[in-house]
């Protein structure tokens, strides 16, 4: 098999995997997967085991909680099984070579969240009002999911088939401020999700529980178990004292 | 396959049999939910997957356009939580428009609170367990399942094993979700507390969103002034003074333009991006 197909090949399979941690999670796009698939593909599974073991445990216990951008486990082992097997210098250069690259996996992931998911999202919007249902899910499923073969597919190929360096050069050459800028600017639109979620609960005296739960995450560090509990204990607190006694 | 879930047997006295949503309109909610996180993003997050998880449900139970468009821009508020967990707030939101839709005896608003109070609890607990849990106990399990030579078979063990959880707990929270939704609905009827849940749903929605905000809007400024000992740290001051202050003052800010100055929500997420990105820029956030 040609380079250019193994790499094509490598890189519609890291676009399925990453549809696949997007909608059904069966979990294809595990480095214990990754790793001997793109070994078949490349021509030698037992590297694509070694590799595939090698960044799973590295990222075993790594737990993504909320929006925070995970590191990219997909991309680095896809990457680094192309590398170990092309290059034959040695499993763990390849992989400190792919989890170098495979940034541009994170960098996807912001661009993501930030500008197209939230430009697809006001389609869906635009569709709703329209009563579209085609346009939902064109603008909610199909359109989000065919960006995955530019967004981490694209960068895959360029990496296997043009060597890690190529890719490297294309993270340098995007300026640091830009991605930062849209990481701290993506931190900051949640503000509008809430507040537009905010004012569609009209319920505005009950702004104290707002505060409480603010209280509790901000100073106590409390995880969402907890401020559900403490949600708990205001409903029961709510339901006890002010609707029973409405009853009597 | 058209044979009706049926939830009214425990209640028999209730008012009159509804249509309620068949097994088969349950897995096309079902295979719906699996887009909730397809157009994720930071703006509201899982919104447009809930929105397209309804669809089925909303297209069953409204027939005035007006009443089908209602419907589908209240699923389009913010919404967040674990992708496959949430197939239980999906179900239990089935549920409530069903209710609505036939009856117009619960409040449409408490659909978005009760979906508001379910996300936190959701969220943790789905991160922890499919995440924290399940996931590297089958990857460990399949690693030393290929490292005593049985290769692709140790793959496909996490695979299938991942795939059961994965769909098993969305399977669970659909179907589960939505019968226990009209059991709860029809009780909560019963009780005589209908117009209260409301007000019980927007307390908890409350704390939960508050909760969220610390996490989720971070604002950064990560300016030093003077130097040396004297050097003063204004992100640590704040902080010292009240954690994440500035996240939720924006929130604040961005619910006053929303409701008093009537800004779109597309201009204020513009004009935000151009700040952060600005801001980095110039080095007054970061």
């Amino acid at each position: 098999m040609s380079l250019f197909l193994q790499a094509l090949l490598v890189a519609i399979f890291v676009t399925i995997a990453f549809i696949d941690s997007h909608t059904t999670q069966t979990h294809i796009f595990r480095p214990i997967v990754v790793g001997p698939v793109v070994g078949l593909i490349m021509g030698n599974v037992e590297i694509g085991f070694t590799v595939g073991i090698m960044v799973e445990m590295m990222f075993l216990a790594v737990i993504f909680v909320g929006t925070a951008n995970p590191p990219d486990p997909t991309i680095s082992t896809a990457i680094a099984t192309g590398i170990a097997i092309l290059g034959g210098g040695g499993t763990e250069t390849a992989v400190a070579t792919a989890l170098a690259v495979s940034v541009i996996g994170q960098m996807a992931t912001t661009f993501q969240n930030s500008i197209i998911n939230v430009f697809f999202m006001h389609r869906v919007e635009a569709a709703v009002e329209k009563l579209d249902r085609r346009g939902i899910v064109l603008n909610n499923t199909i359109l989000p999911m065919a960006f995955n073969a530019v967004l981490y597919g694209l960068p895959t190929f360029l990496a296997i088939y043009l060597g890690a360096n190529y890719v490297q050069g294309i993270i340098d050459a995007i300026p640091d401020q830009i991605i930062t800028g849209l990481s701290v600017g993506g931190n900051m639109i949640g503000a509008v999700g809430f507040a537009l979620l905010l004012s569609s609960i009209k319920a505005r005296k009950f702004w104290p529980f707002f505060l409480l739960g603010f209280i509790c995450a901000a100073y106590f560090g409390m995880n969402m178990v907890g401020i559900a509990l403490i949600a708990v204990v205001g409903v029961a607190m709510y339901y006890y004292f002010v609707l029973a006694n409405d009853k009597n | 396959m058209s044979e009706e879930i049926k939830t009214a047997q425990t209640a028999p006295e209730q008012v009159e049999e509804q249509p309620h949503l068949t097994k088969k309109e349950l897995w096309r909610v079902f295979r719906n939910q699996l887009t909730i996180r397809c157009a994720n993003n930071y703006e509201r997050q899982q919104n447009a997957g809930f929105t397209q998880a309804m669809m089925p449900v909303i297209e069953k139970y409204y027939d005035d356009p007006e009443d089908k468009r209602e419907a589908y821009e209240r699923h389009m508020e913010y919404f967040l939580t674990n992708d496959i967990t949430s197939a239980i707030p999906v179900g239990v939101a089935a549920a409530m428009e069903e209710r609505y839709a036939t009856q117009r005896d619960v409040d449409p608003e408490s659909i978005n609170a009760i979906k508001t109070a379910l996300m936190g609890p959701l969220a943790g607990l789905g991160d922890s367990l499919l995440n924290g849990t399940a996931r590297p106990i089958l990857a460990g399990l399949a690693i030393s399942f290929i490292q005593a030579g049985l290769g692709w078979f140790g793959v496909l063990f996490f695979v299938i094993g991942m795939s059961i959880v994965s769909l098993g707990v969305r399977y669970f929270g659909v179907f589960q979700g939505y019968t226990q939704g009209v059991k709860l609905v029809a009780k909560i009827q019963s009780s005589g507390l209908i117009d209260k849940v409301s007000d019980l749903a927007a307390i908890a929605a409350y704390t939960i969103v508050g909760g969220f905000i610390p996490g989720l809007v971070i604002i950064n400024i990560p300016i030093e002034i003077g130097s040396g000992d004297s050097v003063l740290n204004i992100q640590q001051t704040l902080d010292g003074l009240v954690p994440g202050l500035l996240g939720v003052l924006y929130t604040l800010l961005m619910y006053w333009l929303i409701t008093k100055k009537k800004i779109s929500a597309v201009k204020l997420i513009l004009i935000t991006m151009v700040i952060g990105i600005a801001g980095v820029y110039v080095g007054i956030l970061g």
